[in-house]
């Protein structure tokens, strides 16, 4: 008996030991699903999707960022010190230090993430309609780089995978021309496997994503390669102008015929100025709206983004684009006589102009606080705007296609509901024309700047810019002190 | 019963032998005291005697010449000749600090004299004479380098124990191990302090044997054990005493507060809220609040042992009231206990511990705007406590001051656990230089809390009310509102909108949490001397360590009759919509291996290292396992031939360096979690999405603590005076933070958060001392002093890259967050501005040359930190340190005396240099004042130190942010235990059949010296309101603190 005890007690010390590996502690929480065993089932690379699409609604910045930048608009505000950064790039004094650029700067790599944490999983599970949420999220990730690549020029370029915190220190800014490759393979991914039309409103489509590709050759100046991929949205798409300009930004409109690329807004959420990324509504609408307002149709906002003389002289006499795009705030007071119409000016600045694209309507007020919860849609890319890139492309492609591009300049321009004459010029005088063209048609839809830039107008049309600095914006100086990447400053700032 | 058989036996033998004598005594102890068990030994040989319950041995066979050794654990070892006397009673000294003592250092054991380490040692005798609900309440002031403070002192409240300073912005509890089972310190309530045989508190490197736990030190608790081959020794204990609050803040009364008011508000341009001022001295409602409580506590225990086994069972009650509240906050506590150990097979023995624990707590609101404390203080002295009709007043003049006394009426919150704790244990002695031991031990607790709110009306407008008016009807509450569709009517298109309420009854809420955790280790211990001079131990062993724990939280609404006696869920409506519950559970494991080897030479030198290997389920993937190692040495300069002295009889000098990790990071912090938020609209509707919350870390680990330490310990005037010295540094690193990250990692989307990651340091340095001092004057008079002092620095010495400082606590409503931690400073020191009196004259304002901002005669003068000509309220830039909540220095005072029968003691508890920030005065124009305001600035020259009084609705001056008018000195002394006790004498108590009863009288807490002018200068961290997990930075800041009783007691000890 004695014995026999002695033995169990060695045995049992002996099994103590011979669990000498560290499998013990090779544990995982109970009952939690977190980043780690999450992609069990196609729900979940759905949901995974769904969020990584979420991003784009931060586009709000994006878009006023390319129109304050350029000749179109002041900042204007509250004050000069209220969102201090639009200020200076408005003035083309802005640095390294911009809340408004560090903003972007992480909610496009939020996305990126969200995006490649999808790819990061993506032989986990195999299941029919896998390829549509990859192509879904190649598009993303397209989107995100190719706004990256717009404001900051070399971005580091992170694919399929999160990065530890321990890995960043080892990653470079990768040229500009590596994450065009990347921006347009991800989109012909996303073309190649999305269909021409979805039956869920705000799904990416084929369209979308080759009408992203075009601007992104176009943006590179790459005109051969970005007409054949636009010509392939006008030949093949389901796209057609709007017959009535007047109603395009209204909730109303949204989806239809003309729409190729939209970010979705909602109302039905409220959502406060202590979390801009976690909007459901368009932010932008009620920035743009005009500040202490009182009356019909309008909404009260607080008076950013307030577009120029300069601008509202670009129209053509007649070109009923101007009052859809442009509110003129004193003539439409004298307009709704008698009915009263009040409003005050901040100290921001003030034009006596509104961004009447995106303009809070007293129709179209989100859940409140509704100075954030607008449901109008961001259009990000119309088929307008494919037929004027399409155009530019042909007629600045080294084989120049004229023909084609006046073609599509036309089509714009005399559109139902616009009604311009056509014009008939060929060479450079039609680049102007479409130059042109695009500025008062795309008024207000953030693109001005970027525009300029690209065709090396910039210099000319914007005080303070400086050739060979402002192409570009800073990487935000934090940015490059937390990454310890000793990532070089863009030139000049 | 063995005892007397075997002097019977020697009896038998005696007779039988011839010309050998048989010699007879008694050993009894200082205070004339049998004292049974006591071996007696024939010196030279291996004969002896063990004396029975009586005190009394035969021995046989013994030569005249004979000299006997009289020995006994826990006193003095005596060499007494025969003599030729056939009658030799002995008399034991006890050995307070014998070099032989053992002292438990983890896995094994060492004595005083071979200790390389830095260990406190407490005798479980000491903790229990003090009358302590808690044995960390006891280790106060006992023993160099534990800092101990108070969270509450309200019965059941915790208390904090600080180890040689605060290391981290986290987690700063040691390791509590109860018979090697790790027990947590918020569960000290728990444990009975009359269960315990003694206290080790690892201080240094060497506590590194429990690896990635020992970074805040190790504190071993030994509870009792019977001895063997002894007889039943039944012990009662038992004190009944009355509590009464150390203090009463002074306030106004009702004439000095309506004068105050009055001039409060013609300063700010308002009339005057009391047209006629002689009120008298109206309500002292902390005379309503406190009250006198009591207190008691019964033990029972039995020890004793066979020559194969030993027990020790004991059972207790205690039971303490609140001295505000009452039975609404009251602490109660059954223990039972069972340590049993016996030989199952030769050299195998079994050890089994079980300790049993029933507690149940009552709480009122503590700590805050909240609570009842702070109702107390800041009610009006003007009203009354209640209406003529007996219903209590409403305090309208207030919108969130409620009649305390209502409030304690009303609240209902109480707290059940059960507790077990247990081990078995199996030692193998394999022969004389192995034994291999085993244990599976094991901490069970189920704790059930119910709190009932109940339908409740404070006076219109308080927060909290649950009803909205004194007929207890109901608010009512929003379940669903939702724009639904568009209906057409009279050709116009309108939204419609749906909305669901329903009325928010009363509610019970009950809690029902298990924790387990369970350890299993295994070690082998070596020990040999070679050649008398070559002394080798050594341990291995592996360990399993693993903890759990699960919560399920059930809120349930409308209990019958707005009734206490109904709140229940089972008695709620089950059909109520807002009923919900929720749960959550966790889990962590750990690994481990390790090795000691401990060399002596002559007993001169000793050298001790040490290695452990932790693999912990905590720690990120690339951080699974760590190893902490650990040196110490040490040299006995008297055993050296060339010390000669008269004066040192002992004298060492120790060393130690070692590494240990706090693993108490938070379970799978290295996971990245799926917090994140992600909707997007499809078809016009939201849909909720997956993204990636706060992001993981592999690499994450422990933090990680680098210890030196060095000492020097004496022994003087044939050991009546022993000294230990010791200074050590303790760097902490790899602190956890969540700083700023790079945005290529992605987590600033909504809902994203960065990563935790190890980065910051902490660094503690100070010297202990600790001194003991055991004397008699003539034969009856007997005692002993001690002395510990301990002295702090504590400096953060880095942050992680871009983060400036870390702020923490609150103060004030709606948070200025006063407390700090930053290179440079100590943990959690006060960030403010400084002050350099008051304004005097409108001509001081505008000619000081710094521009302060609406500042009149009579306000503050802030002190421009940044030399800019203003003082800037909307940063800080002229903030700075004015305070520190850590104290330079702490000491513990003991005394002891013993003369015939009777015995004093006393112990007084020291902290000097802590800063206190007083946040309980409630900045409301009609809340009362403390009255120091009675000295308040009233025009040029009148004072210099408190600024004028002002209320107003449209102004504002800056008296009230945060500055050093807030801060107070809280350096306090404490008497912690007076006691005057008698023994009567032995021929008394036999008549009762008793070996030994003591009666005796106590005081707790009966005199507190400080200036601090709150409650209780020894508060400590508590909540904080702005960080769940962690309460480091709200070191110091009084909430309006619960303050602990002062007691008085009579108790009584009695041995059979």
């Amino acid at each position: 008996m004695k014995k026999f005890i002695r033995i169990s007690f060695g045995v049992v010390v002996a099994s103590f030991m011979a669990i000498s590996c560290d499998d013990y502690v090779d544990i995982d929480p109970q009952y939690a699903q977190d980043a780690d065993n999450y992609f069990l089932s196609p729900a979940d690379y759905d949901k995974a999707l769904t969020g990584a699409y979420d991003l784009m609604q931060t586009s709000y910045l994006d878009m006023w960022i390319g129109e304050i930048a350029s000749d179109n608009s002041i900042a204007g505000g509250e004050s000069v010190t209220d969102s201090e950064g639009l200020h200076q790039i408005d003035n083309m004094t802005h640095g390294g230090v911009n809340n408004e650029l560090r903003s972007l700067f992480r909610w496009m790599y939020a996305g990126i993430t969200r995006v490649n944490y999808i790819f990061e999983n993506k032989d986990k599970l195999e299941f029919e309609g896998k390829t549509r949420i990859l192509a879904e999220a190649s598009f993303l990730r397209g989107y995100y780089y190719f706004e990256l690549v717009k404001f900051f020029g070399d971005v580091p370029l992170v694919l399929d995978r999160r990065l530890s915190a321990s890995e960043i220190s080892s990653q470079p800014r990768t040229p500009a021309s590596d994450v065009y490759a990347q921006i347009v393979k991800d989109l012909q991914f996303a073309a190649d496997n999305l269909g021409w039309t979805t039956s869920t409103k705000g799904r990416i489509t084929k369209g979308a994503a080759l009408s992203l590709m075009g601007k992104a050759y176009l943006y590179q100046n790459k005109f051969a390669e970005a007409a054949q991929t636009l010509d392939e949205v006008i030949d093949e798409g389901p796209y057609a102008l709007s017959t009535d300009f007047s109603t395009l930004f209204r909730v109303a409109s949204e989806g239809n015929s003309e729409t190729v690329f939209d970010i979705e807004y909602v109302g039905i959420e409220g959502g406060g100025y202590g979390c801009f990324v976690c909007l459901e509504g368009f932010a932008a609408v009620g920035f743009h709206s005009i500040r202490g307002y009182k009356g019909p149709i309008y909404a009260d906002g607080n008076s950013y983004n307030l577009p120029t003389q300069d601008l509202v002289d670009e129209f053509e006499p007649n070109d009923p684009r101007l009052a859809t795009s442009i509110l003129d705030i004193e003539a439409f007071k004298a307009a709704q006589l008698p009915v009263k119409v009040e409003y005050t000016v901040g100290g921001g600045g003030h034009t006596g102009f509104y961004n009447n694209k995106y303009l809070k309507r007293a129709d179209e007020l989100g859940a409140n606080d509704n100075d954030l919860t607008s449901p109008v849609n961001h259009r990000v890319i119309r088929f307008a705007d494919v037929l004027l890139m399409a155009a530019e492309a042909h007629n600045r492609k080294s084989s120049a296609d004229d023909t084609k591009a006046l073609t599509y300049l036309n089509r714009v321009r005399t559109r139902v509901s616009v009604d311009m004459p056509p014009v008939n010029v060929t060479g450079s005088a039609l680049t102007q024309a479409i130059y042109h063209e695009r500025r008062v048609e795309l008024a207000g839809e953030g693109i001005h700047f970027f525009d300029l830039v690209r065709t090396g107008r910039a210099a000319d049309q914007i005080a303070g810019f400086k050739v060979g600095k402002n192409e570009v914006f800073p990487i935000p100086q934090a940015e490059i002190d937390l990454a310890r990447a000793r990532w070089l400053q863009n030139t000049g700032y | 019963m063995k005892t007397k058989l075997l002097a019977l036996f020697f009896l038998t033998l005696s007779l039988a032998s011839h010309g050998q004598t048989l010699i007879k005594g008694q050993v009894t102890d200082e205070n004339g005291q049998a004292l049974p068990g006591v071996n007696v030994l024939i010196k030279g040989t291996s004969r002896g005697a063990v004396t029975d319950v009586k005190g009394e041995y035969t021995l046989s066979d013994a030569p005249a010449d004979a000299v006997l050794i009289v020995s006994f654990i826990g006193y003095v070892t005596q060499e007494i000749s025969v003599a030729g006397k056939s009658v030799v009673d002995a008399k034991l000294a006890p050995d307070v600090k014998s070099l032989e003592e053992v002292v438990v250092i983890g896995y094994g054991t060492t004595t005083v004299k071979e200790l390389t380490g830095s260990v406190s040692s407490v005798s479980g005798n000491k903790l229990t004479s003090l009358n302590t609900v808690r044995v960390d309440q006891a280790l106060q002031g006992q023993a160099a380098g534990v800092q101990i403070s108070t969270a509450s002192g309200s019965p059941g409240g915790a208390l904090n124990i600080r180890i040689r300073g605060l290391s981290t912005n986290g987690d700063n509890n040691p390791l509590v191990l109860v018979d090697g089972v790790p027990y947590s310190t918020d569960g000290l309530n728990a444990l009975n302090p009359s269960d315990i045989e003694s206290i080790n508190v690892l201080k240094d490197g060497t506590a590194g044997i429990y690896g990635v736990r020992a970074a805040n030190g190790v504190i071993i608790i030994t509870t009792k054990q019977g001895k063997r081959n002894s007889k039943p020794s039944i012990e009662f204990s038992g004190y009944y005493g009355s509590q009464q609050t150390t203090k009463k803040l002074d306030l106004l009364n009702a004439h000095q507060y309506a004068v105050l008011k009055n001039e409060a508000y013609a300063a700010g341009g308002q009339a005057p809220p009391f047209a006629n001022v002689d009120l008298g001295k109206g309500t002292d409602w902390q005379n309503e609040v406190f009250q006198k409580a009591p207190i008691m506590n019964y033990n029972l225990n039995m020890n004793g042992g066979s020559d194969k086994s030993t027990y020790s069972i004991g059972g207790s009650y205690m039971n303490q009231e609140g001295i505000v509240g009452g039975d609404k906050a009251s602490y109660r506590r059954y223990n039972a206990r069972i340590n049993f150990t016996t030989d199952i097979a030769p050299r195998l023995t079994l050890q089994n511990v079980l300790l049993y624990t029933n507690e149940r707590r009552r709480t009122l609101p503590e700590n805050g705007i909240a609570s009842v404390l702070y109702n107390t203080t800041n009610a009006s002295p003007a009203a009354t406590v209640r209406n003529p009709d007996g219903t209590y007043t409403y305090l309208e003049e207030f919108s969130d001051i409620i009649n305390p006394l209502a409030q304690m009426a009303n609240t209902y919150n109480q707290t059940g656990v059960n507790k077990l704790v247990g081990k078995e244990e199996l030692t193998y002695k394999i022969n004389d230089n192995f034994e291999l031991s085993a244990r599976l031990g094991y901490n069970y607790a189920n704790v059930s809390t119910k709190t009932f709110s109940p339908l409740v009306y404070y006076g219109s407008g308080k927060a909290q009310n649950t009803a909205t008016n004194p007929a207890l009807v109901p608010d009512s509450i929003t379940l669903y509102s939702k724009e639904v569709d568009s209906v057409r009517s009279n050709g116009q298109w309108t939204k419609v909108t749906a909305s669901y309420k329903i009325p928010r009854l009363n509610s019970v809420t009950e809690t029902e949490q298990t924790f387990f955790n369970y350890n299993a280790e295994a070690f082998l211990n070596y020990n040999k001397t070679f050649n008398d001079i070559h002394h080798v131990k050594a341990t291995l062993g592996i360990s399993y360590f693993g903890d759990q724990g699960k919560s399920l939280s059930a809120t349930a609404f409308n209990i019958p009759y707005n009734s206490n006696d109904f709140a229940d869920i089972s008695a709620a409506d089950g059909t109520n919509l807002l009923n919900n519950t929720t749960s959550y559970q966790y889990r962590s494991r750990l690994q481990s291996y390790f090795f000691r080897g401990e060399y002596g030479y002559k007993g001169k030198y000793m050298l001790s290292a040490l290695v452990r290997r932790d693999a912990s389920s905590n720690f990120g993937k690339n951080n699974r396992f760590g190893y902490f190692p650990a040196v110490s040495g040490a040299w006995v300069l008297s055993e050296e031939s060339f010390f000669q002295s008269d004066l040192f009889q002992f004298v060492k000098v120790r060393a130690s360096y070692g590494v240990a990790g706090n693993d108490k990071i938070g379970n799978f912090r290295y996971r990245a979690l799926l917090g994140g938020e992600g909707v997007y609209p499809f078809n016009n509707q939201l849909v909720n999405g997956v993204a990636i919350g706060t992001l993981g870390n592999q690499d994450l680990k422990w933090e990680t603590t680098h210890q030196t330490n060095v000492g020097i310990d004496f022994s003087l005037f044939n050991g009546k005076l022993d000294i230990t010295t010791d200074y050590y540094i303790k760097k902490t690193k790899d602190l956890l933070f969540q700083p700023d990250i790079s945005a290529i990692a992605g987590a600033y989307g909504a809902g994203g958060s960065p990563p935790w990651i190890n980065a910051g340091d902490v660094k503690n340095n100070g010297f202990e001392l600790l001194i003991n001092y055991n004397d008699k004057i003539g034969e009856d008079f007997r005692f002993n002093i001690g002395y510990n002092l301990t002295t702090i620095h504590n400096e953060v010495t880095a942050l992680p890259d871009g983060v400036q400082f870390i702020e923490g606590g609150a103060f004030g409503v709606g948070g200025t967050r006063p407390t700090r931690m930053q290179v440079g400073y100590p943990i959690g020191y006060f960030y403010g501005y400084k002050t350099d009196g008051v304004y005097q004259t409108t001509q001081e304002v505008t000619e000081r040359g710094v521009a302060q901002e609406n500042a009149q005669p009579g306000d503050l003068r802030f002190v421009d930190q940044d030399k800019s000509g203003d003082i800037n309220f909307s940063n800080n830039s002229d903030k700075t340190k004015i305070g520190s909540p850590i104290p330079d220095m702490i000491m513990g005072l003991n005394l002891g005396l013993n003369f015939k029968g009777f015995d004093v003691s006393g112990t007084l508890y020291v902290s000097l240099g802590n800063d206190i920030l007083r946040n309980y005065e409630r900045d409301q124009p009609l809340a009362n004042l403390l009255a120091y305001r009675l000295n308040r600035w009233t025009g040029p020259g009148s004072t210099n130190t408190d600024p004028r009084l002002f209320t107003s609705s449209t102004q504002t001056n800056r008296n009230n942010v945060i500055s050093d008018y807030f801060v107070e000195d809280g350096s306090f002394a404490r008497i912690k235990n007076v006691q005057l006790g008698y023994t009567l004498p032995a021929a008394i108590s036999r008549k009762i059949g008793a070996n030994k009863l003591r009666i005796y009288v106590a005081a707790n807490n009966l005199a507190t010296f400080t200036k601090y002018r709150g409650y209780d200068p020894d508060l400590s961290a508590q909540f904080d309101p702005n960080n769940a997990s962690g309460s480091t930075l709200s070191s110091g800041i009084d909430y309006g603190f619960y303050p602990q009783a002062k007691t008085f007691m009579a108790g009584l000890n009695l041995n059979f």
